[in-house]
């Protein structure tokens, strides 16, 4: 059982699932679901479009480089059934498969690290900006009651923001 | 590449799309245009005489792949905006194979044995 990537999402196929397109010059091209069929017939470049495998490697969002991809390839030889290597590859599998999913995810919390607090900051920003949109400053200096009197307290970013959000 | 269609009044839509569909399969993928373009004196290679084709088939578009009837018209066709954009990605990055979908999927290189003959 051999089992195939798609040629525009490289999503696994197992059998019996897909369709498979053979061009007339003997290209053939392999298709997890129409969705993905349907994006090879629009002429779409897998480069080019968000979701793919091909755009997150292309873009740094998933891991490039890693031992782990090794293991799996297309193997264009014969090999000599032996029930001892075969049970010792079915249990190196999971293994190696628990190794990947992990340095993934480790990938994934690198990639994210910074974020909230980028978005933090942005959000601030904006409020700070655009706080007119919300109150006319003209309102704000008729009446002192609705700002804040000004004095000066150490108070972390988020309390910050608080005080503002209720006036 | 469609055609001009003769009835059409609006400027903007004036190409009809029935050749289009017509020459879909006939006509060769992103990918093996940039194969053909690979191979070296690809461009100065004597075209075979081919009385079906527009011009006995030696008028070609190597990247549109397109024959044309006269030396006059593929220059024409060499002016248009659609050859200049294809020239252009065509000199790009080779288009998406299956190979690409295998290494981003996280599979490793085919691993094809040791060579058995020596050429």
């Amino acid at each position: 059982m051999r089992l195939e990537k798609c040629w525009f999402c490289s999503s696994t196929i197992y059998p019996g699932h897909g369709i498979q397109f053979v061009r007339n010059d003997a290209k053939i091209f392999r298709f997890c679901r129409s969705k993905c069929h349907k994006n090879f017939k629009m002429k779409r470049n897998p480069r080019k479009v968000k979701w793919t495998k091909a755009y997150r490697r292309l873009h740094g969002k998933d891991m490039t480089q890693d031992s782990t991809f090794e293991f799996e390839r297309k193997r264009n030889r014969p090999e000599r059934y032996d029930r001892n290597i075969t049970e010792n590859t079915l249990k190196a599998i999971k293994k190696i498969d628990k190794v990947r999913v992990d340095r993934e995810a480790r990938h994934h919390a690198k990639r994210m690290k910074g974020k909230k607090a980028k978005e933090q900051r942005e959000a601030a920003k904006e409020l700070e900006q655009s706080i007119h949109m919300v109150k006319a400053p003209v309102a704000l200096q008729q009446e002192p009651s609705l700002t804040l009197p000004k004095i000066k307290v150490k108070v972390s970013q988020q309390q910050a923001e608080e005080n503002r959000m209720e006036e | 590449m469609g055609g001009k269609c003769p009835h059409r009044k609006v400027k903007k839509r004036r190409l009809s799309h029935k050749t289009d569909r017509r020459s879909k399969f006939l006509r060769k993928g992103d990918d093996a245009v940039y194969e053909e373009l690979q191979k070296p004196d690809a461009e100065n290679k004597p075209l075979p005489v081919d009385e079906d084709l527009p011009g006995m088939g030696q008028y070609y578009c190597l990247h549109c792949d397109r024959y044309f009837a006269t030396v006059a018209v593929r220059d024409e066709h060499f002016k248009t905006k659609k050859h200049k954009k294809r020239v252009k990605q065509m000199l790009g990055p080779a288009p998406h194979t299956q190979l690409d979908a295998d290494l981003a999927a996280g599979m490793g290189m085919p691993d094809n044995g040791p060579k058995l003959m020596s050429m």
